[in-house]
C-alpha cells in the first residue's frame, strides 16, 4: 500500500472515530438518565410525579405546566404575528428590524433574559411569580416559533398567493383562509418546539419563579416551582436523596423531549435550533 | 377598498413588532443604566482587577471582572477547540463518507444533541462526568503530563474549567456541525467531480472541498464561541465556581453567566453588587452579538462567493 492509500485510511478512520465519539456522550447521557431515574420513578411510582419535595416532583411539574401553558399565551402571538408583520410588510422598517431583532435573540444568553424579567417585573411587584416566569421564557421561545412560523409563511408558492388576490381577498382573509392553511404544518411545529423550549429552558427562570416552593399553583403573581429549576437545586445538594429525586425529575423531563422530538420529527424532515 | 384593509392589518401588526424591538431596546437600557453606578465606582478597574470581594461595609466592597472573564473565554477556548475538529469530521462524514441510512441516523442524533435542554447536560456532568474525569483523566495527566502549564495542577475535584469546557464543547458541536455542514453540502458538485476525476483520494477531495469553506468554519467557530460564552446552567454545575486565574484547566473557575447565576440572587445584600452583576451581564450580551455579528457577517459573505452560492 503506498503512502497516498494510507493517508487516506488514517484520515477515513479519523472522521469516522472522531463523528462517532461525539456521540457516546448522547447515549451515556440518557442512558444514565433511564437508568438512574428509572429506579427513582419505580421507588416513588406515582408518589414522585405527585408528592411533595423532596421525595416528589408534584409542584414542580404542575408549576412546569402552568408555566408551558401561559409562556405559550405570551409567547406564540407575538412571535406569530411579528412573522406576519416580516412576510407580509417586509420593505417596512418595523417588519425589517423585527425580523433582524427577532433572529438576534436567540443570541441573547438566557440568563440575561432572566435578569431583565426580574428587573421589569420582581423588582416592581415585590415577588417572583408565574408571570415574571413565563415572561422570560415567553422571550427565550420568541426567535424559535418565529423562525418555523416566518420560513413556513415565506414558503408558500408565489402562485397561491396570487390566486388568492385575485379572488379579491383582502390579506387578512387571505391570511387566515389560505396561507394559514397552506402553512398550518410550519405553524404547528414552531409552537411544538417553543413548547419543548419552554419545559426545558432553566436559566431564564433562576430569579423569576421564586421556586422550591412545597405548594401547587397559586396565582400568576405568586412564586411557582419547575421541574429544570427543581433539578437544578437538587443537584447541588449534597446529599443523595436529593440527587435520586433529580434523577427522576430528569428522566421525566428527557422522556417530554423526545417525544416532542419525535412529533416534530414526523411533520418537518430537519430540526432546526 | 383592499389597500385600506391592507393598511389596517399593518396597523394591526404593528404593536407586535414593536413588542420585538423594545424588549430588545429594554434590555440594553437595563443592562446599561444599572451598570453605571459600579462603573462610575471603580472605573477601569472593574474591567482589569481579578479581585471579586463583597464586605458588609459598603466602603470595602471591590468587584473585579477580570477572572470570571478570562474563565468565560479559557472555558470557551476549549470547548470549541474540542468542537472543530469534531464538527468538520462530523460534516464530512455525514454529507460525503457515510452511506445513506447512516448519514440520517447520524443527522437525527446530532439533532436530538442540539436540542436536548442545558439541564439534562448539567446533571450528567456533574453527578456522572466531573467525578469520572478526576480518577480517569486529569489526575493521570497531571501525573504523567504536569510539566505541561495545562496540566500543571493537582485537581481536587472533578469540578474544573476542563470539565465545564468539555461539556460545553458536546453542547456546541450540534451547532457548529449544522453550520459548517450546510457550507459543505453547498459546494456545487461540479467541483466533487473535478475533484475526484484528477483522481483524487477521499482524503485529498475532503482538504480541497474543507480549503474552500474556510470562512464558513470561521464564522461556525465565531458563532460557537458566542454560544459557549453564553451558557449558563450546564456550566455552573460543572466550572466549580471560585474566581481564580490560572493557565491550569484543573482549577475550578468562573465565567460570567455562572457568576450572574451563583451571586444574583444574594447580591442585594451588599450594596454595590448587584451593578457589577448587571456591568458583568453587560460584558456578556456585548460579547455574545459581537461574535454573532461578525459570524453571521463571515456566512453571508461566503455566500456570495463563486462556491458558497
Amino acid at each position: 500500500m503506498d503512502g497516498r492509500r494510507l493517508l487516506d485510511k488514517l484520515f477515513k478512520a479519523t472522521v469516522v472515530a472522531l463523528s462517532v465519539a461525539v456521540l457516546l456522550p448522547l447515549f451515556h447521557i440518557v442512558g444514565t438518565i433511564i437508568y438512574e431515574g428509572g429506579r427513582t420513578l419505580l421507588e416513588g411510582g406515582l408518589g414522585f410525579l405527585a408528592g411533595p419535595p423532596p421525595l416528589g416532583i408534584g409542584p414542580a411539574l404542575a408549576g412546569s405546566a402552568v408555566l408551558v401553558v401561559l409562556t405559550t399565551l405570551l409567547g406564540v402571538p407575538v412571535a406569530f404575528l411579528t412573522a406576519v408583520l416580516a412576510v407580509e410588510y417586509p420593505e417596512s422598517l418595523v417588519g425589517r428590524a423585527a425580523k433582524l431583532l427577532s433572529k438576534s435573540f436567540v443570541e441573547i444568553p438566557t440568563i440575561l433574559v432572566g435578569v431583565l424579567m426580574y428587573t421589569l417585573i420582581v423588582v416592581p411587584m415585590g415577588s417572583f411569580s408565574a408571570l415574571a416566569g413565563a415572561s422570560a421564557l415567553a422571550v427565550v421561545i420568541l426567535p424559535y416559533v418565529y423562525t418555523y412560523v416566518e420560513e413556513a409563511l415565506s414558503s408558500i408558492p408565489r402562485t397561491y398567493r396570487e390566486a388568492a388576490f385575485s379572488l379579491g381577498l383582502t390579506r387578512a382573509k387571505a391570511l387566515v383562509h389560505v396561507f394559514m392553511g397552506i402553512a398550518r404544518r410550519g405553524i404547528a411545529t414552531g409552537i411544538l418546539i417553543g413548547v419543548a423550549k419552554a419545559a426545558g429552558e432553566t436559566a431564564p427562570l433562576l430569579f423569576t419563579i421564586g421556586g422550591g416552593t412545597q405548594t401547587y399553583f397559586r396565582g400568576l403573581g405568586a412564586p411557582i416551582d419547575a421541574v429544570p429549576l427543581l433539578i437544578y437545586q437538587y443537584v447541588q445538594m449534597p446529599s443523595e436523596a436529593y440527587h435520586r429525586t433529580a434523577w427522576g425529575a430528569a428522566l421525566v423531563l428527557t422522556l417530554l423531549y423526545l417525544a416532542v422530538f419525535v412529533a416534530v420529527r414526523r411533520a418537518v424532515k430537519e430540526v432546526k435550533y | 377598498m383592499r389597500v385600506r384593509s391592507d393598511r389596517l392589518l399593518f396597523y394591526a401588526l404593528l404593536p407586535f413588532g414593536g413588542i420585538v424591538v423594545a424588549l430588545f431596546a429594554l434590555l440594553i437600557n437595563v443592562l446599561v443604566d444599572n451598570s453605571i453606578p459600579i462603573l462610575e465606582r471603580e472605573g477601569l478597574n472593574f474591567f482589569t482587577s481579578p479581585q471579586w470581594r463583597p464586605s458588609e461595609t459598603p466602603g470595602e466592597e471591590f468587584y473585579g471582572i477580570l477572572a470570571p472573564l478570562y474563565g468565560t473565554i479559557y472555558t470557551s477556548i476549549i470547548a470549541v477547540a474540542i468542537a472543530l475538529p469534531t464538527s468538520v469530521s462530523l460534516a464530512v462524514f455525514v454529507t460525503d463518507l457515510a452511506p445513506p441510512r447512516l448519514r440520517e441516523l447520524f443527522i437525527g442524533l446530532v439533532d436530538v444533541m442540539a436540542g436536548l435542554p442545558t439541564i439534562l447536560y448539567g446533571i450528567w456532568g456533574a453527578l456522572v462526568l466531573a467525578p469520572f474525569l478526576k480518577d480517569r483523566l486529569m489526575d493521570p495527566l497531571h501525573t504523567y503530563l504536569g510539566f505541561v502549564p495545562l496540566f500543571s495542577c493537582q485537581p481536587v475535584t472533578g469540578y474544573t474549567v476542563f470539565t465545564a469546557g468539555l461539556i460545553l464543547a458536546l453542547m456546541v458541536v450540534p451547532f457548529m456541525t449544522a453550520v459548517i455542514r450546510e457550507a459543505y453540502s453547498r459546494i456545487p458538485d461540479t467541483y466533487r467531480e473535478a475533484v475526484y476525476s484528477l483522481g483524487a483520494t477521499d482524503y485529498e477531495a475532503a482538504r480541497t472541498l474543507v480549503s474552500m469553506i474556510r470562512p464558513a468554519i470561521l464564522a461556525a467557530l465565531l458563532l460557537g464561541f458566542g454560544r459557549a460564552a453564553g451558557e449558563t446552567i450546564a456550566v455552573s454545575l460543572t466550572v466549580g465556581n471560585s474566581a481564580s486565574i490560572s493557565a491550569c484547566a484543573f482549577t475550578p473557575g468562573y465565567t460570567i453567566a455562572s457568576l450572574i447565576a451563583n451571586q444574583f440572587a444574594n447580591a442585594g445584600l451588599y450594596r454595590h453588587m448587584t451593578s457589577a452583576l448587571y456591568a458583568a451581564g453587560l460584558i456578556l450580551l456585548v460579547i455574545g452579538l459581537a461574535l454573532n455579528t461578525a459570524g453571521l457577517y463571515m456566512l453571508a459573505r461566503w455566500r456570495k462567493t463563486r462556491v458558497g452560492r
